[in-house]
């Protein structure tokens, strides 16, 4: 069951690319995809190229894929392991939600960051007290680890 | 922590067995305000969930209580309990008999079961039920979001009524076609990505209907189950002809995906929402969706996130299979409880006792600290020391294996008919007399290591501290033991006043001594376990520990006497001794008050304490 859906997936994507990201599965197993995301042109992120890890769970879309970035990136809610704090991610997953969904999301995420929910508590305070700062050092981070 | 409870689950629920049934009157929640009955919004409640909640329980009659105003309903609530013991705090056994120093306020608790609660919640939709005016089934929902906080609930009520009831996914005006476009253009006020959600899904649906336009019937009914043949499902993305569901948002799924997802959410707790947007299912749909009363299990997860997240008042009866929950209105006397070294044990409807703040069988004379400390120390030791100790012992003088499947700890080998004491396998002349000299320990090299260097003293103060433990928990454990198997008496104990009366014609009330005996013979088995862990902990030099041992042996004679005269099996003797089961019960009653009372005095001294 899982598989029809995540080919469904992959065809939609295939079918109507999006613009700012692609996704594809790596090798052939079907249930681990690598995803890219521009970085948003209205961000610190913008002109880095994001890579991501997309783990299916064997009960897609019943539970929510697993996602991590695997390029460092100086963001409030992304830690250093690439773990992103998203509630679509978790307990706010539903079934007829899509890969496509969340990765636009995350980079809705990356434009508008949640300072008051962070999973790096420092960024976070950074980004609320000295927003020029923060946004210099996330410049900074794309520029030596994603361009 | 929780583990180490179950283990106990058997030592007292030997009570469950013995009084079950006869003292508490449960019956007495029936045939209240019977004209009150009958309302018909609480019958669609009723039909929708209470009964199946209450399928095991039918003598319960769910409308009665539901009437209830808030106030009556407390008053009432505690009635049936009145009468019956279990309102009243073990504590007061204590107070009963006059206490030396301080005393602690009595514990006002109630024992619920889940029923209870869910009645409890009921109440509280139908208090609601004339401010909100909405169906009983969608306050519930409202409830649930709002953790059962009615005051929060009717605030945010007052407020903004229109929003929160689209915000928390019930339709305000559900039966209405048109309300899915309303519901869904209102839909506004919720974050970003619910909205893409929203479009994204009815998009989906969109072009499902295109694609099956020829086989759309027109949607008059709502909320429900209908038949399509070659539906695309947008979850699993297969086209079947299959059974659908859908909510008034026409966000319509297979009916396995729905199953599936439902399940996987029932343990939550939490509403249930539609998987394209946030119109919650109620537990109608719930139901008529998995085909059986799922939405019982729902409300069961809904009770017991209540529970956990109110566990300052709420708690869980610790005993296996037990789902009571006490209920401790006011928590204030709490503090005054362990500043006087006493434990707040409770009693749920079951007889279950229990520690209300920490969770353990009734562990008196030591206090929860104390009892923490041990049972942390047992579990870190118990591994090794478990090996050892488990299983069979050999007869001290001709070394047969010998296990001992009940009674007192008074052996009489069969091989060799030596007599000897099981916890020290030595001869049983001494112990007959009015002294359990094994309960002694001895401090046996006490002059020979002073003469010894500092180093081999650290040694050997290591290899004492643990024969010295080792010594506690083994006397922990045959207590432990011996309460098991005691428990397995008093599952007999029915049977025995069966067979006095009908070969004796003794009434039934008259044959309660045996009943009694039993209990009592837990109950010092009980304290005299955890005595042990209060005498590991106290300054052996001081003279009230050795007043504290020497209670310890008392009780443990005590103790001993007993089960053994509980050994008896002819109904005759039984009857011909009855004086002598009243006098001993009575005595080990005495001697464990006596034994917890100076437990505590070590505790309040600061004798005992935990390293």
């Amino acid at each position: 069951m899982s598989t029809k859906r995540i080919s469904k997936e992959l065809n939609d994507l295939a079918k109507d690319p999006i613009t700012s990201f692609s996704a594809g599965p790596v090798g052939d197993d079907l249930f681990h995809w690598q995803a890219s995301i521009m970085g948003p042109a209205d961000s610190p992120y913008a002109g880095g190229v994001f890579f991501l890890s997309i783990h299916f769970p064997t009960d897609y879309p019943f539970k929510p894929p697993k996602i991590s970035f695997t390029t460092k990136i100086y963001h409030p809610n992304i830690n250093a392991n690439g773990n992103i704090c998203l509630d679509i991610l978790k307990d706010q997953w539903s079934p007829a939600l899509t890969l496509s969904k969340v990765l636009l999301s995350i980079c809705s995420l990356l434009t508008d960051a949640n300072p008051d929910d962070p999973l790096v508590p420092e960024i976070a305070h950074i980004y609320k007290t000295d927003r020029a700062k923060y946004e210099a050092t996330a410049r900074e981070w794309t520029k030596k680890y994603a361009v | 922590m929780e583990g180490y409870a179950y283990e106990y689950s058997h030592d007292s629920s030997m009570d469950s067995i013995t009084f079950s049934d006869t003292e508490y009157p449960r019956n007495s929640y029936e045939n209240k305000n019977p004209k009150e009955r009958g309302i018909s919004k609480d019958k669609l409640i009723k039909n929708t969930i209470v009964d199946h909640v209450l399928t095991q329980e039918s003598e319960f009659d769910i409308d009665d209580n539901l009437l209830y105003s808030d106030d009556e309903y407390d008053e009432d609530y505690d009635d049936p309990y009145m009468n019956s013991s279990f309102i009243e705090p073990i504590s007061t056994i204590k107070e009963r008999k006059g206490l030396s120093k301080g005393s602690v306020p009595n514990l006002k608790y109630e024992c619920l079961t889940t029923q209870n609660i869910f009645e409890n919640m009921l109440a509280k939709v139908h208090h609601l039920q004339p401010i909100f005016n909405i169906p009983p089934e969608d306050i519930l929902i409202l409830l649930q979001h709002y953790d059962w906080n009615e005051e929060r609930l009717l605030e945010v009520w007052t407020d903004r009524m229109d929003d929160l009831l689209i915000e928390i996914g019930i339709n305000p005006s559900s039966g209405n076609i048109s309300s899915s476009i309303n519901g869904n253009g209102q839909m506004r006020s919720i974050s970003d990505i619910i909205e893409n959600k929203n479009s994204y899904c009815n998009n989906q649906t969109e072009t499902n209907k295109d694609e099956n336009e020829e086989y759309q019937i027109p949607n008059t009914r709502t909320r429900d189950i209908s038949f399509k043949n070659n539906f695309f499902c947008t979850i699993c993305c297969e086209e079947k002809s299959t059974e659908t569901f859908s909510l008034e948002c026409n966000h319509e799924y297979c009916i396995s995906c729905y199953r599936h997802y439902i399940e996987d959410k029932l343990y939550t707790g939490n509403i249930i929402n539609c998987m394209g947007c946030t119109l919650a299912l109620k537990n109608d749909d719930i139901d008529k969706i998995m085909g059986h009363p799922s939405s019982t299990k729902l409300m069961l997860s809904s009770i017991k996130s209540f529970v956990s997240k109110h566990n300052r008042n709420y708690k869980w009866c610790p005993f296996a299979d037990c789902n009571c929950i006490i209920h401790l209105k006011d928590t204030s006397s709490l503090p005054e409880y362990s500043r006087l070294h006493y434990s707040p044990f409770v009693k749920c409807i079951n007889l279950h006792k229990f520690c209300f703040t920490c969770g353990f069988e009734i562990h008196a004379p030591a206090d929860c600290i104390i009892t923490n400390e041990w049972v942390k120390k047992a579990r870190v030791e118990s591994e090794n020391l478990n090996w050892v100790l488990s299983h069979t012992k050999e007869c001290p003088k001709c070394s047969v294996n010998i296990e001992k499947d009940g009674g007192c700890n008074h052996m009489v080998c069969s091989s060799c008919k030596y007599e000897f004491c099981w916890i020290c396998e030595g001869d049983w002349a001494p112990h007959g007399n009015s002294f359990y000299q094994c309960t002694l320990y001895k401090n046996d090299d006490n002059n020979n290591n002073n003469n010894n260097s500092t180093n081999t003293n650290s040694i050997t103060d290591v290899n004492k501290s643990l024969k010295k433990y080792t010594f506690y928990y083994k006397m922990f454990n045959e207590h432990e033991v011996s309460a098991k198997l005691d428990w397995k008496l008093g599952q007999n104990v029915g049977n025995k006043v069966k067979e006095l009366q009908e070969k004796l014609g003794i009434s039934w009330i008259e044959g309660q001594f045996l009943t009694d005996s039993i209990r009592m013979l837990n109950e010092g088995r009980t304290a005299l376990k955890w005595s042990f862990a209060v005498a590991f902990y106290s300054d052996a030099s001081h003279n009230l520990t050795k007043i504290f041992i020497d209670n310890q042996s008392l009780l443990s004679k005590a103790v001993e006497d007993l089960s053994e005269l509980l050994q008896i099996k002819d109904p005759e003797i039984i009857m011909k001794r009855k004086t002598d089961f009243y006098n001993k019960t009575g005595y080990v009653e005495n001697r464990t008050f006596a034994l917890m009372e100076c437990g505590r005095d070590l505790l309040c001294k600061g004798i005992c304490k935990a390293n």
